[in-house]
């Protein structure tokens, strides 16, 4: 332990250790208990326990109200594999951890685009006219909470009283008279995803403004003199050089569309015609509360946690692969 | 030092690691202080003095002011003792940990779409046989002055558990004003249901509204319609989630005759979009719907959104033939807002005072002045209905259906009626037929009945 503890200084950064590893004086324990014990203490009081009570009472009957309960094993993991809600909420959870991070990042960047590099194509590289106006505006609805955006929303999407339809009909649709688009199978799920990604846009249009900020506008110059277009442009330059912002945002992205439970529970607080747009942090939330079985709500708490591991995980993957072809093109 | 500094260290760690979510003992003994005076007339459960009772009440449709002025009575009756009245809208989430912990309070409303699930507590509750047994503030036997019933949706297991301060009824509501205009007649079976729900129709008008959190309210009549038709065989098979319940012969013709009105567009269409009080306004405040099944809180609830004039009236809910098993007076009447007294509460004593003292003249006629609903105890509401039409009705429903009143609880007892609003909101806004109505509902109820873990309860009678 005490020989190659110096072995691997960085690169062109001085070894600082010098002779013995220091003493045990009272101002470096000290040091270490403010810096590392009580960071390490409330880490593993609030995050590791938890998390480790959590597979415990999964494999409990624990009703939630009484001190007592049965040890059943795995039976928890096993009612949930046959159980079709729970199925059916994953299916749709799933769902919206690939089309929302997907559909977000896609406008997100299209906007900072836009509002950056994507101006006249004459003169130096710049945004739209006006695009200091659109970069706020677009940051709006970020600043207004999640549980407001989908009480509001309902109501933009009431059948008879809603602002959609309102316009819709007004324009001449009259099949949208009375359609209830968040009773509808067809489009409660798709309606509901709208939602969030309008809630979304905004935050990350800014994070990849921030991002293609760093990136040289030479770049972008010297691509427009080889005569890329736009499209080009985003796709070349602008998409490999912040790729690190977009994979990043792309697994925060991920772990709000598995939650997305203040949007849904908002929009169609039952699960949604047919269970549709049911997810599972919202299942969950129903047989703790509503049906008094926290045991097997626990056991669907550590499935949610494990399909957003392997979420991340996927996505490190992908991006290590996309990496891997075109790191030719990396600057 | 490092050593003992490590363990310095570990020892809050260690301390909160071992208190873990389930670790409450709850074996602290409620009421074992109260013993003074036990038995007197003015304090028949020997309420200590000094002492304090904890009330959690359900702050939904009646608010919570109600026991707040029957707290103040008791303040008032009892020296030296002091109530506290806390509001609550999520009764489960809130008090999930003070069950757990050993620490309830001394009287919960357990009420409201956040409520705790009867079968999860039943052990952890006082018998209030004693409440019943009591005089009231007036002197008479408390059991003499309540309407017949109302013990039954509070016995759980043979054990009476829950006192239902409310009187709720289910019937069919309509507005006078606009049914004199046109000379409609409210529907006695669902054949006239239907011929009604042509008239409307030709009057550019629907039948039936719903809104996509109360589609089940749909369920109940047509439960209720069936248990009418059929009598009690009908109502147990529900309330023991057998097999084929959804199959039984008469809730099959109370759901044809609805897939009928849904086919016939007698539904205002978007009910599985709309949010309930909205659909209800629609019935209420637009009048686009001549008729709404619901329960008796529905004038109170809708206070603010109905038409002036609109003279809210209820009916019992329609039967199918001219012979039914029970009469068509009959009425489910469930009590609600079920009041419980957690054994292990501080106060037992004074949980059981305060609804001794809600249950006395002046805390009901409060009751029923103020929210314009019938609680429990019998005669408080004059013949004017204190000018409303609808708590006239409610007196005059009771009064017809004497003792034909019935009740089940295979809905709320398992929690199953948000799996059974996905497919009322199907069914209704045409989207499946009566066969996938039928198998919908009959799977989530085998899902129940499946699942071992499950505590059932066997009802007999």
């Amino acid at each position: 332990m005490t020989t190659p503890a110096v072995a691997a200084p960085g690169p062109g950064r001085k070894p600082k250790a010098r002779g013995p590893r220091g003493r045990m004086t009272f101002d470096r324990v000290s040091f270490m208990v403010v810096f590392l014990g009580v960071p390490l203490a409330l880490f593993l009081v609030f995050v590791i326990s938890p998390f480790l009570q959590a597979l415990y009472y999964g494999m409990t009957d624990w009703s939630g109200f009484s001190p007592n309960f049965n040890f059943v094993g795995f039976d928890n993991y096993v009612k949930l594999a046959q159980d079709d809600i729970f199925r059916r909420s994953v299916f749709n959870s799933v769902l919206l951890a690939i089309v929302v991070p997907f559909a977000t990042i896609v406008i997100a960047l299209l906007f900072a685009s836009l509002v950056t590099v994507a101006g006249g194509a004459s003169g130096g590289v710049r945004g739209l006219r006006g695009s200091s106006f659109y970069r706020i505006v677009s940051f709006f609805p970020y600043t207004v909470p999640a549980i407001v955006i989908g009480i509001i929303w309902a109501q933009v999407y009431d059948p008879q009283a809603g602002l959609l339809n309102g316009i819709l009909t007004g324009i001449g649709l009259e099949k949208f008279k009375s359609f209830a688009w968040l009773g509808e199978v067809a489009t409660a799920m798709p309606a509901s995803m709208f939602v969030m990604v309008w809630a979304l846009v905004g935050f990350y249009t800014v994070l990849f403004v921030a991002a293609i900020k760093g990136v040289p506008a030479e770049i972008y110059e010297a691509a427009r003199l080889d005569g890329a277009g736009r499209i080009r442009t985003i796709w070349s330059v602008t998409l490999p050089l912040i790729r690190d912002n977009v994979q990043t945002a792309w697994i925060y992205l991920g772990i709000a569309a598995l939650d997305a439970f203040v949007w849904m529970q908002a929009l169609n607080p039952f699960g949604g015609p047919n269970n549709s747009t049911l997810v599972m942090p919202q299942e969950l939330f129903n047989t703790a509360f509503g049906k008094g079985q926290f045991g097997y709500a626990t056991a669907m708490g550590v499935v949610l946690a494990l399909v957003t591991l392997l979420f991340a995980a996927a996505v490190f993957i992908g991006f290590r692969l996309a990496g891997g072809r075109d790191s030719g093109g990396r600057l | 030092m490092r050593g003992s500094l490590a363990a310095a260290a570990l020892v809050p760690i260690g301390g909160a690691l071992a208190s873990c979510a389930s670790s409450g003992t709850g074996t602290s003994t409620g009421g074992g202080a109260a013993t003074t005076a036990a038995g007197a007339a003015n304090n028949p459960f020997g309420v200590a003095s000094g002492s304090s009772v904890d009330a959690v009440i359900f702050n939904g449709g009646y608010g919570y002011d109600y026991v707040t002025f029957a707290a103040d009575l008791m303040q008032k009756n009892q020296s030296g003792v002091t109530v506290k009245v806390t509001p609550s809208t999520q009764i489960a989430q809130q008090l999930q940990p003070r069950f757990v912990g050993g620490n309830p309070p001394d009287l919960v409303d357990n009420s409201g779409a956040g409520s705790i699930g009867f079968n999860t507590i039943l052990d952890q509750l006082s018998t209030l046989d004693d409440v019943f047994a009591a005089n009231n503030l007036e002197g008479t036997k408390i059991e003499s002055t309540l309407y017949d019933g109302v013990r039954e949706p509070g016995t759980y297991n043979g054990q009476f558990l829950a006192i239902n301060y409310v009187l709720t009824l289910y019937g069919v509501w309509y507005s006078q004003s606009l049914f004199a205009e046109n000379s409609w007649t409210p529907p006695k079976t669902w054949d006239e249901a239907k011929d009604l729900g042509a008239k409307a129709k030709a009057k550019g008008k629907y039948l039936f509204v719903w809104g996509k959190e109360a589609a089940t309210y749909y369920q109940t009549l047509a439960v209720d319609s069936a248990i009418k038709e059929g009598g009690t065989d009908v109502r147990l098979a529900f309330e023991n989630l057998d097999p084929k319940c959804w199959s039984q012969p008469q809730i099959q013709a109370v759901f044809a005759a609805m897939g009928e009105c849904v086919k016939n567009g007698y539904f205002v269409p978007g009910g599985a979009g709309t949010q309930f009080t909205a659909a209800q306004a629609q019935w209420s405040n637009d009048q686009q719907a001549l008729l709404y099944p619901s329960g008796s809180w529905i004038e109170n609830e809708m206070k603010k959104a109905t038409k002036d004039g609109f003279k809210m009236t209820g009916v019992p809910e329609m039967v199918l033939s001219s012979s039914p098993k029970l009469p068509y007076e009959s009425l489910r009447s469930a009590s609600g807002e079920p009041f419980i007294v957690p054994k292990a509460g501080k106060n037992v004593a004074g949980g059981k005072e305060l609804l001794r003292v809600m249950l006395s003249k002046d805390a009901a006629t409060n009751f029923t002045k103020t929210k314009l609903a019938p609680t429990i105890v019998k005669g408080l509401v004059p013949a004017d209905g204190f000018g409303s039409t609808a708590l006239q009705s409610q007196a005059k429903m009771l009064d017809a259906a004497g003792k034909n009143v019935f009740d089940y609880k295979f809905v709320t007892r398992y929690g199953t009626n948000k799996d059974m609003l996905v497919v009322w909101n199907a069914f209704l806004s045409g989207q499946t037929d009566v066969a996938g109505l039928t198998s919908g509902l009959q799977q989530i109820t085998d899902k129940v009945a499946n699942d071992s873990s499950i505590q059932k309860e066997k009802v007999t009678k």
